[in-house]
């Protein structure tokens, strides 16, 4: 089992590299930089080439392609990712206001959508093709044909036309004021947590179907077990791995990923920030973005690897 | 008698009703604004930035040596700030402007010539490796001097007719000298300025919070305790955050489908202004690729849009809204529509119009059906429903357009390569100032923001003639030659039409005026609520 976790730490460092050095270049192919971005966009009078060459300088812009990606590198290495090209703030203090309410709401979500799509997907795989399946077939599909973005645009409209109420504009850290943050962050949650859960209910329920036609399901049946023990030691076991994947994946991505979401709730998160970065051309911010995510991605694959072996010890023999 | 009782009865009523207006027009003190705005300060040096998204919420932590006056609609007349009083030498050369005394910096210490002054050069002549975004606008500057602690003298090397104006900047922050001249650069990171608010907080993405200055050199101002500026980019959680009273107006501008549904929702608690808005997009002939190096084509494309009907129907949809030229309508030195209409694509016969744009096409030799590409900034508002009645319009000439759109931040990348036949191109200005508003359409070796990227000396020599031009009928005289040139003989660029600035904002908020700038009045000071 150690040899197995250190062979896949060991692979999550040639991902990274590739994944920088692919980020960095593909950034300096797009048209435009920060400089370009910040004084060319507004429509201002006196653009200055002088001044634009002056930002460049300070920005280090005007170095050859390789210092800049060496310098970007030494930096990484002393867990320094340098200052934001837009703002001139640190990027870990960039990053870091905007983590704490990503994560929680990624938390958040996630936390609503196992919460339903487990019980829900074992409900419609037991009582396959009875009321309770269809009921809970229409509510999962009718999850995935609504983009949560959407959703939450209902719910906006509905809060503001029939409650005449909206949730706070600014977020407040939940040790702040518990009332305050769960008001601002429960709705974006839902919105994002039904897509999420429907997901995981239509995962769960096949997966669990298939389990519960394996033989070994059959004698137990055929022994006379309980049905309850039947699904929970024998059956969840088995299908909860694709749903375990489909949920880690689904956390990893609303980490840095729910760019529209944030904006209908005005959600100060990564994924606005990313989006923001992209367009005023802030490489470096861009850059630890990418990076983040990607970190994000593979710790997370890493977990979900270590538990599938935990739970099917097969898998560490291969 | 009945004729007496009714005069009784209306006197009675103007009686009470002097009282209610009265006291409805009393500024109150108290209360916290709060408003949305669409963008956040990259940094906080106003010296440096271009972007609203540094005025909105920055601007009431500083003043300025002279503002807008923040009661006049056109946005143009300058009033007292920080000098309460100025004179102009004899030759126009020399600006003597008195300052007030008893200012503030909100550490307490006082505000001098000495700060005026150190600001000043830090916009007119930075040191090396400090970026000045307007250091352009103040070519006709020689010095800056400060002969006593309430007094500061501008120098010029010619008489301007822009020069007043150019020092109404809402971005010419007064910084205090001590601290520049230790570090220069503290001001993109800090705020500490004289202005009627001092800074709280600023939580990045999120919002600034600003705070009443009771050490406020103008007594009795500001009214308000406080101003909330939140940053939302979504322009619908702007709209939301107006209508559920959340926030009290966003200084930018709304749509007119947005503002309709306000006014729909809400009723009489919205109140709304609107004003032409000193920001055009414009069409920019690539004058290097044919065949719009031939003034005929050029004109052609101008001659086929009708702007009156296009700005009935754009108006509905977009903030767009006044055919225009140069100028904004209805400012000094805009050319009066009857006046315009003479010039090519403002004629009001649209057929006579489409007649000669086909019959200058044939005489230029491009053929019928001819095929361009038009390229276009991936702007949605109002970008995209300018760029679709254009290229309708040109099809109704016997012309094939292509829309190119280039992802927004790498717009001016693209096109400043000159590999375009045609783009769209834009222009919004911070005051209503033909020296600024003009600038842009100078030959390419004067202006490397031309992306016409065509020479033309006689537009050079008119621009430095109205530049210098200190008698205001003259200079309108030779705006409007510019204008003619610039539109109609050389065709160099075609305006579509003037954005039109819509402010719904709640009721209860008195003591603000729109203007054609999403720059001037947001200084906060005169700004009250009425609950």
């Amino acid at each position: 089992m150690a040899l197995y976790i250190l062979k896949r730490l060991l692979a999550i460092v040639p991902t990274l590299l590739g994944v920088a050095v692919l980020i960095f270049l593909l950034l300096r192919v797009v048209p435009g930089d920060v400089v370009e971005a910040r004084y060319m966009g507004q429509g201002g009078q006196f653009q200055s080439q002088e001044l634009m060459q002056i930002e460049r300088a300070k920005l280090g812009l005007d170095k050859p392609l390789w210092q800049q990606f060496t310098a970007w590198m030494w930096g990484i290495v002393r867990l320094d990712f340098g200052l934001s090209m837009w703002t001139g703030s640190p990027i870990t203090d960039e990053i870091k206001l905007r983590f704490a309410l990503s994560l929680q709401l990624a938390i958040m979500a996630s936390t609503i959508a196992t919460c339903l799509a487990i019980p829900l997907g074992i409900l419609a795989a037991i009582k396959q093709d009875s009321w309770v399946d269809y009921a809970v077939r229409v509510f999962s599909i009718s999850g995935l044909a609504m983009p949560s973005f959407w959703l939450g645009i209902l719910m906006i409209l509905v809060m503001l036309i029939f409650f005449k109420w909206l949730p706070p504009m600014v977020f407040t850290p939940l040790w702040v004021n518990p009332w305050d943050n769960l008001a601002q962050l429960i709705w974006p949650a839902l919105a994002v947590g039904y897509r999420y859960c429907a997901v995981g209910t239509r995962m769960m329920r096949s997966a669990m179907l298939e389990v519960l036609r394996e033989d070994y399901i059959r004698t137990a049946r055929a022994k006379g077990l309980w049905l309850k023990l039947i699904v929970s030691r024998h059956a969840l076991k088995n299908a909860i791995l694709p749903v375990l994947t489909v949920i880690s994946l689904e956390f990893a991505f609303l980490l840095g990923g729910l760019v529209v979401t944030e904006q209908v709730f005005n959600l100060n998160g990564l994924g606005m920030l990313f989006v923001e970065s992209i367009s005023r051309r802030d490489y470096t911010l861009t850059q630890a973005l990418v990076l983040l995510v990607a970190t994000t991605f593979l710790i997370v694959n890493f977990v979900v690897d270590i538990a599938y072996a935990w739970i099917d010890p097969r898998i560490r023999y291969r | 008698m009945s004729k007496i009782r009714r005069l009784l009865a209306l006197v009675a009523i103007a009686g009470l009703a002097i009282p209610v207006v009265a006291e409805a027009q009393q500024p109150r003190s108290g209360g916290e604004l709060v408003f949305p705005v669409p963008s956040e300060p990259p940094s906080y040096d106003g010296h440096r930035e271009e972007t609203f998204g540094l005025i909105h919420p920055i601007a009431p932590f500083y003043n300025t040596l002279l503002r807008v006056d923040p009661t006049d609609p056109g946005g143009t007349k300058p009033a007292a700030s920080l000098a309460e009083s100025w004179t102009v030498s004899p030759d126009g050369k020399s600006y003597t402007f008195k300052l007030r005394t008893g200012v503030k910096f909100h550490d307490g210490s006082e505000m001098t010539s000495k700060d005026v002054k150190a600001s000043y050069d830090k916009i007119i002549f930075p040191p090396a490796g400090v970026g000045s975004s307007r250091k352009g606008q103040y070519v006709d500057v020689e010095a800056v001097e400060a002969p006593d602690a309430t007094t500061v003298r501008f120098r010029l090397k010619f008489a301007s007719g822009s020069f007043l104006a150019s020092l109404l900047s809402p971005y010419n922050f007064i910084y205090k000298a001590d601290i520049l001249a230790k570090d220069i650069n503290w001001y993109e990171k800090n705020i500490m300025g004289t202005g009627p608010f001092t800074f709280v907080e600023h939580v990045k993405g999120s919002h600034v919070v600003g705070r009443k200055f009771a050490g406020y050199w103008d007594k009795g101002k500001p009214y308000l305790d406080g101003f909330r500026a939140i940053f939302m980019r979504d322009s619908a959680a702007q709209v939301a955050a107006v209508r559920s009273e959340r926030a009290h107006i966003q200084f930018r501008g709304f749509t007119p489908k947005d503002r309709d549904n306000l006014k729909a929702a809400l009723g009489d608690k919205i109140t709304v202004q609107e004003s032409p808005w000193d920001c055009i997009l414009m069409v920019g002939f690539n004058h290097n690729k044919k065949p719009f190096d031939d003034k005929r084509v050029r004109r052609a494309l101008t001659l086929a849009l009708d702007r009156y009907e296009g700005s009935k129907a754009l108006s509905q949809i977009a903030i767009v809204k006044t055919v225009a030229g140069v100028q904004v309508p209805g400012t000094p030195f805009a050319t009066p529509p009857e006046e315009l209409a003479k010039l090519a694509g403002y004629w009001p016969d649209i057929e006579k119009s489409r007649a000669e744009a086909r019959r200058l096409l044939k005489e230029a030799g491009v053929p019928e059906g001819f095929s361009f590409v038009f390229t276009n900034r991936g702007t949605p508002m109002p970008y995209e429903p300018l760029a679709v009645w254009m290229i309708d319009s040109w099809r109704k000439i016997g012309l094939n357009v292509t829309q190119n759109v280039v992802e927004s931040a790498g717009y001016y990348g693209v096109i400043r390569k000159g590999d375009q036949q045609m783009h769209m191109d834009f222009q919004c200005g911070y005051i209503v100032e033909p020296d600024l508003d003009i600038y842009k359409f100078l030959s390419v070796e004067r202006n490397p923001a031309n992306y016409g990227f065509y020479k033309d000396p006689v537009l050079d020599e008119l621009y430095d003639k109205q530049s210098r031009s200190t008698n205001p009928e003259e200079r309108k005289k030779i705006v409007r030659q510019f204008e003619k040139r610039l539109l109609d003989e050389e065709a160099h660029y075609l305006m579509t039409l003037q954005w039109h600035r819509i402010i719904p904002h709640s009721s209860k908020l008195h003591g603000w005026q729109v203007t054609p700038s999403h720059y001037l009045n947001n200084t906060l000071d005169t700004v009250w609520l009425s609950q």
